[in-house]
């Protein structure tokens, strides 16, 4: 009797996990098997067309465009996350701290998006001051490239880094560092041998976080890229919108889950042999699908 | 008509003022009838749509979209509430075989003799205008800011100089560009021929491509406004939207010599619209001449479409009906679509 009442209980997830979930990525999945209608939208009729023709030398080069950046990015995130998230954890005014962070949620993103192109633009601030400075006498090109599409993607995605980073930092023992001191280790090698290994699953779930909506990214190269920042993202909007590809669009998105969830599945995979738990305590780690929205 | 983009976050604008224009429709206990238009961002201004209202004692709903792709999607998937839309040309064909749209009472249209008989000659998307009545005809052009660039040719050339490289900006859009470096290279806007696309792509990738900043069909006209670029291919009405009215003597926009692809969007009314006859009224109120000099000088249109309008426009126009002599109209090209699909790509993923 007990396990039935429990299937009510979860009846409201299982609902919106079927319908926003489910229901969208099976539409995706089986549009990605059809064939393409002429204006938009798909014939009833099987064909792997989308698949061969994600085969295309163009798309190759944008995954790998796409992954070289998204890794890249990631790593430059959880660089700067890390100190971040250490120094909230030991900081007497965590709240504070936090707040702080989360801040920059409240404005859309767009509009922060915005904001870099008035602080980056060849007019915008920052060569404002550069000439001021008489540092140069021509403005500096900063957008619209690569490296502004990184820049602006670390910026976003920091957050998502530093949260889980000082959730899993503030339950360390820091008494551990001083025993390693103690115990004849530099200050260097105590945060590299003792730190490092025990906020590892904090470090992975911060990774995931931003590998995998950079990895969809849209947006950002959109506005701030230029014409060498043509992300998978952008392909996927392309289709859609503008070339009247739906199918392809469907493939492209379902690799792109394929390869994100895959990732996840990996480094979940090698959980259990570890002792701590955080990473499987964090709640909602569902791998977001295919382009994540931004 | 992607050259209304203005940016997404006009669009958030928009759709926020369109929330609101829903739910004051809702609450004004609604005896009135309604019109429900879905139209192109920035396409008819304010003024004019709250004129019909008056006259006519009615509401309307205003909706809008970035992109015909945009458009026929949301109506194919079953926006069906909708009484009026504005497609281009090519959508015009596209939605008739459809079987999409209403066929127009042209009996009912006294202003439809305002109508150049010129424009209405290049409606062969529907012969006839059994279903379609145009609403404007324009194209694409170039702005140049006058005080960073003084020597230049009216044509699309000029793209190819490198000394204003990183200073120069085109739309993200594939028919627009594409069909810009074909007519540059004298062939029609709407070719199949898979040499000459070829040949368009090369020049855009090889000559054209280096000196741009990047492709945009967003923020180009922001871009052009804050000094980030001083050549900008793109759309009049946005470039002007977003450049300080002092400021608009330092502008200079053409419609290079070789021409370029224009469009011609019509007025149509769909399948099921509930509301015909307020939708031919609305059609025939456009093509009022005060109405559609009112809608022309708002934007800085030339008055391309209706003959009566030119003399009572009293703004300026960004161009003149005549520039658009040499463009070509955009047309379907059905599944040949993929040749410039092709193309466009390859110019887009770059390096």
């Amino acid at each position: 009797m007990k396990k039935q009442v429990g299937l009510y209980y979860s009846l409201p997830q299982i609902m919106w996990l079927l319908v926003f979930f489910a229901a969208p990525l099976g539409i995706i999945i089986a549009y990605s098997f059809l064939k393409k209608g002429l204006y938009g939208g798909v014939e009833p009729q099987f064909s792997l067309e989308a698949y061969t023709a994600m085969a295309n030398p163009n798309i190759l080069i944008v995954t790998w465009r796409t992954l070289k950046m998204s890794v890249i990015a990631t790593i430059l995130t959880l660089l700067i996350a890390l100190p971040c998230g250490y120094s909230i954890a030991r900081s007497q005014n965590q709240a504070m701290r936090l707040f702080l962070v989360i801040v920059p949620f409240w404005t859309n993103f767009l509009v922060r998006i915005y904001a870099w192109i008035a602080i980056l633009g060849n007019e915008g601030f920052l060569n404002d001051i550069i000439r001021a400075l008489h540092l140069r006498s021509e403005s500096v090109q900063f957008l619209y490239n690569q490296t502004a599409v990184i820049l602006v993607l670390v910026y976003m995605y920091l957050p998502y880094a530093i949260l889980p980073l000082f959730s899993t930092i503030d339950k360390f023992d820091f008494t551990l560092l001083d025993a390693a001191r103690d115990l004849g280790a530099s200050r260097f090698q105590s945060y590299v041998r003792i730190l490092l290994p025990n906020i590892k699953s904090g470090l992975v779930t911060a990774g995931l976080f931003t590998f995998v909506p950079i990895f969809g990214a849209y947006a950002v190269p959109l506005l701030i890229g230029g014409k060498d920042s043509y992300m998978l993202g952008n392909i996927i909007a392309d289709q859609l919108t503008k070339t009247r590809n739906w199918p392809l669009a469907s493939s492209i998105s379902m690799t792109v889950t394929i390869l994100t969830t895959g990732l996840v599945f990996l480094i979940a995979m090698r959980k259990p042999r570890e002792q701590k738990q955080v990473f499987d305590a964090d709640p909602g780690l569902i791998t977001p699908v295919a382009s994540g929205g931004r | 008509m992607e050259r209304l983009r203005k940016g997404l976050l006009d669009f958030l604008g928009f759709a926020l003022v369109s929330i609101l224009l829903v739910l004051s429709g809702c609450g004004g206990g609604s005896k009135s009838k309604t019109l429900y238009i879905f139209n192109w961002t920035y396409y008819t201004p304010d003024s004019v749509i709250q004129k019909f209202e008056k006259e006519y004692g009615v509401k309307v709903v205003y909706d809008t979209f970035a992109s015909n792709e945009e458009m026929f999607a949301k109506l194919k998937a079953g926006g069906s509430n909708y009484d009026i839309t504005f497609p281009s040309g090519d959508y015009v064909s596209i939605m008739i075989k459809e079987g999409m749209l209403e066929k127009i009472d042209k009996s009912k249209l006294k202003n439809y003799g305002n109508i150049d008989p010129a424009v209405l000659a290049l409606c062969d998307f529907d012969p006839g205008n059994q279903y379609s009545i145009p609403y404007y005809m324009g194209a694409a052009g170039v702005a140049v800011n006058k005080t960073k660039v003084q020597n230049y040719d009216k044509s699309w050339s000029i793209f190819a100089r490198k000394d204003l490289a990183n200073r120069m900006i085109m739309l993200d859009d594939m028919r627009e560009v594409m069909g810009d470096a074909l007519k540059y290279l004298g062939y029609s806007v709407n070719t199949v021929d898979q040499k000459q696309i070829d040949e368009a792509r090369d020049l855009i990738n090889n000559v054209w491509k280096p000196n741009l900043l990047k492709f945009d069909a967003e923020a180009f006209a922001k871009s052009f406004a804050a000094g980030e670029v001083w050549v900008a291919q793109g759309y009049a009405e946005s470039i002007f939207a977003e450049v300080d009215k002092a400021n608009w003597k330092d502008v200079d926009f053409f419609i290079p010599k070789e021409g370029g692809p224009s469009y011609l969007d019509s007025m149509v009314i769909l399948k099921g619209s509930k509301n015909k006859d307020l939708a031919l009224k609305f059609i025939d109120f456009i093509h009022r001449p005060e109405i559609y000099a009112e809608f022309c000088d708002y934007f800085g249109f030339p008055s391309t479409a209706n003959v009566p309008a030119r003399a009572l426009k009293k703004g300026e126009s960004w161009y003149r009906p005549e520039d658009l002599l040499n463009c070509e109209l955009k047309k379907d090209v059905g599944a040949d679509l993929e040749k410039y699909n092709a193309a466009w790509q390859a110019i887009r993923v770059g390096k």
